[in-house]
């Protein structure tokens, strides 16, 4: 392809707009700006927490002081100024009609495509927790999933209903000061879901976790819980937007899943925060901690993620796999383009007999955006017959991106077997000709590649998401051959 | 916004060798004793042509006693092997090659660095090795295409096989690409032998013991065979079944 047909595609996707980037007009109640310990009581009392929670946010608070952030990334992270945000926001509620949703809230999530209001979706019924800055605006099908022992709820009013549930949980996978950002998360988190479906329950439907960064100025800081007792299995979606500004925003959630014996959690994200503009200003900086334990023998924890917005993203959704026989796969599609950046990847931990790991990662670089994965298997001498597969691909489209691989293979037991494989590569000529000679144009040639190069990944989101996801990559890549 | 990529000047130091414009440098080094390569940086001009091959064998007695005598270092001191090539010209093919056999408590860490500067160059890295006894093996491999280093073939791979339960393999193989016409790949394993083999060997009359030594040596072969001086190779194949059929004793 010539070079200026190259350049008049790579123009227009630089044009795409980011169509969540809507602000909605609102009447928010702060705290005030900067992050100290009277913050830190205040975002508490404003939620009515317990003394045991703020113990542990204060406790947090203490570490993060003592710590300092990780600089292995392969970013170019802006200095974060935590004076600067406001660590909580919440629409302000109606006092004459506390009960009822506020409707530019409901208008916002309708325009969102999220369905706030119990109703049957074309295509399936999903209950939906949806988080608006620093609070859960609501959470559907509540009743429905309570018949059957469900909790599904927002972490706000989990702590006040199940004090119990939270205290034996929290922190337990992801201990508060596990690292410099998780550690800021313990101290003011705000509100995020929680999550348990009893013994031998299988949730009857898919459950979703809705973040919406609406505030300026402000980051969000949510953290979610979810476990799933012996037996019990549940399919769990996570969607991510905010509004365009020219400011960085900062997003720090701490995600927590514990898996017991033979149960099965598949944990979805479709995260498409806002990336920032042409020339790399604004944008969300994700930074995130995710991760699973698969505590008892035959459990198996699933991570799909979707990865196409934010300014920087730095996430390893990670699975420590105790129980023998236990399984964990990650499947990943990260998609970065103009100046965003994203150091992506996951951890698995094989601590048990028999466990399995697989992952795969395709990775796409466009514009002038940096994309890693970055990944550690680890086999501990206790692995006997461990098994884990990784293959790593990069998908390079202008000349000006990077791609790149960092895996960590570590093996300590002789019956345990680790393999990596990683690509890197453009969009083959012989592909395009091939499309081209039978009358496919170029752009709908690279969406068809770019699709089939990331159909194993979705391939494995549930039928909500991945229609939604297939959508998104076109957007992101829409014309951006080279 | 700066781009990520570090250009690194290829700094000529103490154990640099330059291969000049159209020039072959091969390299077969076996390291069995405390010393390592003699270099540690190639900088391969226009059209040459770099083959290297390490084999890294466990310590004679009298060298470990040696070292354990002139340094009062232990036996255990890592045996470490940087090597770091820089491709300055265009059309310069690299091979790097090695194997190593490591039992009783050795630790070996083995890194090479290539740095793609130019376009239309080729490397290509492989590396094979076992692990047995209390050993440690570490490999780090590097991979780097600089920006508009189009045209280039890098390839990678390090197999590795893990013979005991107190040996430990770590590998890191990285790739760190900034261009886009390129093809590069990696691929790193850790496991055993292959069951499947074994049985084939043994269900026509070879012994257990004979069937695993046959494998190991089939393991490190692809290397070794990649030894153009023919007497050489003799040698070098001579004194790796050796070792490993030592290793192979001390496995039940």
């Amino acid at each position: 392809m010539d070079k200026n047909k190259e350049r008049d595609l790579l123009n227009g996707i630089e044009q795409e707009e980011y169509k969540e980037g809507f602000v909605t007009d609102i009447e928010q109640q702060f705290v005030p700006k900067g992050l100290n310990e009277e913050i830190i009581r205040l975002i508490s009392r404003l939620k009515e927490e317990p003394d045991w929670l703020l113990d542990f946010r204060l406790d947090a608070f203490r570490r993060w002081q003592k710590m300092t952030p990780p600089s292995w990334g392969h970013l170019d992270l802006p200095p974060i100024d935590f004076q600067d945000i406001i660590y909580y926001a919440a629409p302000k509620k109606d006092s004459e009609r506390p009960k009822e949703i506020d409707p530019k809230l409901e208008e916002t999530f309708e325009k969102l495509g999220i369905p706030i209001r119990e109703r049957e979706a074309l295509a399936g019924v999903v209950a939906v927790d949806a988080v608006f800055d620093s609070v859960s605006v609501t959470t559907t099908f509540r009743k429905t999933l309570e018949d059957m022992g469900i909790i599904f709820c927002s972490f706000s009013e989990a702590v006040k209903n199940h004090p119990d549930l939270v205290r034996k949980y929290l922190a337990t996978v992801v201990p508060s000061a596990d690292n410099y950002y998780a550690a800021l998360n313990s101290a003011v988190f705000s509100d995020g879901s929680f999550c348990y479906i009893p013994k031998g329950v299988k949730c009857p439907m898919a459950l979703s976790s809705y973040f919406r960064i609406n505030a300026r100025g402000t980051g969000q800081f949510e953290r979610t819980l979810i476990v799933a007792d012996e037996g019990a299995s549940v399919n769990y979606m996570e969607g991510c937007t905010a509004p365009m500004r020219d400011e960085n925003q900062l997003h720090a959630a701490v995600v927590e899943i514990i898996v017991e014996k033979d149960a099965d959690v598949r944990y979805s994200t479709v995260q498409n925060w806002y990336p920032g503009d042409a020339e790399g200003k604004g944008g969300i900086l994700n930074l995130v901690t995710k991760r699973g334990i698969c505590k008892g023998s035959g459990a198996h924890l699933s991570w799909t993620q979707v990865e196409t917005g934010s300014a920087i993203t730095w996430k390893y959704p990670s699975t420590i796999l105790r129980g023998d026989n236990s399984s964990s796969e990650f499947y990943s599609v990260a998609v970065t383009n103009n100046y965003q950046q994203a150091d992506t990847g996951t951890k698995m931990i094989h601590i048990g007999r028999n466990t399995r790991s697989r992952i795969v990662s395709k990775g796409i670089s466009a514009g002038h955006s940096q994309n890693s994965y970055r990944g550690l298997v680890k086999m501990l001498p206790g692995a006997w017959n461990a098994r884990n597969f990784s293959q790593c691909d990069s998908l390079l489209i202008g000349s000006k991106c990077g791609a790149h691989t960092f895996p960590d293979i570590q093996n300590e037991n002789p019956t345990a077997v680790v393999e990596h494989e990683a690509t890197t590569s453009k969009i083959s000529e012989d592909q395009l000709f091939y499309c081209n000679q039978r009358g496919i144009g170029p752009e709908d040639a690279v969406g068809l590649i770019v699709n089939g190069y990331a159909r194993e990944v979705l391939s494995r989101l549930p039928m909500e998401f991945a229609v939604e996801a297939t959508k998104l990559l076109q957007v992101s890549l829409e014309g951006s051959i080279g | 916004m700066p781009g990520h990529y570090i250009d690194i000047p290829a700094a000529v130091g103490e154990k640099s060798v330059r291969v000049g414009e159209g020039e072959t440098f091969t390299k077969v080094a076996v390291l069995d004793g405390k010393a390592g390569l003699p270099f540690d940086h190639i900088i391969a001009e226009a059209d040459s042509k770099v083959d290297i091959c390490v084999i890294v064998l466990p310590h004679t007695d009298s060298e470990a006693s040696e070292t354990a005598g002139a340094s009062g270092a232990s036996e255990t001191a890592v045996i470490d092997i940087p090597l770091t090539v820089d491709l300055v010209g265009e059309g310069a093919e690299v091979k790097l090659s090695g194997i190593y056999v490591c039992a009783s408590d050795s630790k070996v860490k083995l890194s090479t660095i290539v740095r793609h500067r130019v376009p239309h160059c080729s490397s290509d890295q492989t590396f094979n090795g076992i692990a047995g006894g209390k050993s440690h093996f570490k490999f780090f491999g590097h991979i780097i295409v600089a920006p508009d280093a189009q045209k280039t073939n890098a390839y990678q791979s390090s197999h590795n096989l893990l013979l005991s339960p107190e040996a430990r393999i770590d590998a890191k193989p990285q790739l760190e690409i900034y261009a886009d016409d390129v093809k590069c790949s990696h691929g790193a394993a850790i496991g055993q032998l292959n069951e499947d083999e074994q049985f084939y060997l043994r269900s026509r009359g070879i012994p257990e013991s004979e069937a695993k030594v046959l494998q190991m040596i089939s393991f490190v072969a692809p290397v070794i065979s990649g030894i153009s001086d023919e007497a050489l190779r003799e040698k070098i194949h001579a004194r790796v079944e050796s070792v490993i059929r030592d290793l192979a004793e001390t496995l039940q």
